[in-house]
């Protein structure tokens, strides 16, 4: 396996992957999804509210709220040593808000959330809560705690996590005319016309539609878009909870040790048998 | 009702970027230009934007509507 980073940023990463098949990237996308570990707002006290939404809808757009991880300070909560329900200071973390409009309409923003740790916080301290009215007070606390994307879609660390076959375009320059028609159809604009030549402008981000070669006077056609079946391309967006390059060590490192037990199982039940 | 957080279809934070896109759409820039610049580039995210209607501003018009008139009264009083 050959992996090479065609792009990265704080947010964004996108990989190319050699020598592997279909199930290996499609197990690390699924893990990516539901397995790595990420920080959420899991339980809301209302103390006081007096505004126009109810306290389940905020309390639920509390817990969508992307907040910044820290994942080797904390423990998931049904790992942590301390067994109980309510949680300790190794696997919970209380944030606290107090709003109340005091002069007259006014929003309530992420930002307002006071963090007893100042690691974990909201990626975005600009996402709405909720709007006050003169005289309407919010007050509540919030618990924030580990989790995993297969019990909630807000333990999700990523906001898109995808991969597609490399794409190989082959044009044959002898039956070629130029025309022109598939550089005018691709909907990424992948191919570009150089004087009498069509050339591959940019090949990564060729959807496979093959809607060139369909258009293509030619018969058979003079341009062929295929896929290396061993070659992916591993698209990655993060929500801002886990850098993008954390979210995919954290995947290969519980992909290996779920497979490690895996084995494990295998070999006991064959022993059994003999 | 008020803005949601995240895009309902990816999961995308995009509750943070209403406030700019409104504001630019209001003053006249292209709506599909101000969700480029605000780099969402997913369809299931732009709709999360273009097709928002923020109805709390209408309901919070009845309750201060409703302060105004208490304070009314109070200096009539
Ligand atoms: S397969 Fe589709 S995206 Fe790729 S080059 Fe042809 S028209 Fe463009
Ligand atoms: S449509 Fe076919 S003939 Fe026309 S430029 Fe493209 S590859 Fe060449
Ligand atoms: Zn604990
Ligand atoms: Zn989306």
């Amino acid at each position: 396996m050959e992996i090479e980073v065609l792009e990265k940023n704080d947010v964004n990463m996108r990989l190319l992957i050699r020598g592997v098949d279909t199930p290996f990237v499609n197990a690390l996308r699924r893990t990516v999804l539901a397995e790595v570990p990420c920080m959420a707002i899991d339980e809301v006290v209302i103390i006081e509210n007096s505004s126009v939404l109810q306290d389940e809808i905020i309390a639920h757009r509390l817990g969508l709220i992307p907040l910044k991880t820290d994942l080797n300070g904390y423990n998931l909560p049904e790992e942590c040593p301390c067994k109980s329900e309510f949680g300790c200071n190794l696997c919970r973390v209380s944030l606290t808000l107090d709003a109340e409009a005091k002069e007259g309409t006014r929003t309530v923003y992420s930002g307002e959330l006071i963090s007893e740790n100042p690691d974990i916080v909201p990626v975005s301290d600009k996402i709405p809560i909720v709007k006050l009215v003169k005289e309407q007070k919010l007050k509540l606390e919030a618990y924030a705690r580990l989790g995993k994307g297969k019990k909630h879609a807000k333990w999700q660390p990523v906001s898109m996590c995808t991969y597609k076959y490399y794409p190989q375009i082959k044009i044959d320059s002898k039956r070629c005319d130029a025309c022109g028609k598939c550089v005018e159809i691709c909907p990424r604009k992948v191919l570009t016309k150089n004087v009498n030549k069509i050339e591959v402008r940019d090949l990564i981000v060729c959807t496979l539609c093959q809607d060139c070669m369909d258009v293509c006077p030619q018969n058979p056609p003079a341009i062929d878009v295929s896929w290396d079946e061993n070659t992916f391309i591993f698209n990655l967006e993060s929500t801002g909870a886990l850098p993008p390059k954390r979210i995919i060590t954290e995947a290969i490192k519980i992909l290996d040790k779920r497979l490690k037990e895996f084995i494990k199982h295998v070999k006991v039940k064959t022993r059994e048998k003999s | 009702m008020i803005i949601p957080v995240r895009c309902f279809t990816c999961g995308k934070l995009i509750g943070d970027k209403w406030e700019e896109f409104a504001r630019r759409v209001k003053a006249g820039e292209e709506p599909g230009e101000v969700l480029d610049s605000l780099e969402i580039k997913r369809y299931c995210c732009r709709r999360m934007l273009l097709s928002h209607v923020e109805i709390i501003d209408e309901i919070l018009r009845f309750y201060e509507e409703a302060e105004k008139r208490k304070e009314a009264r109070n200096q009539y009083y």
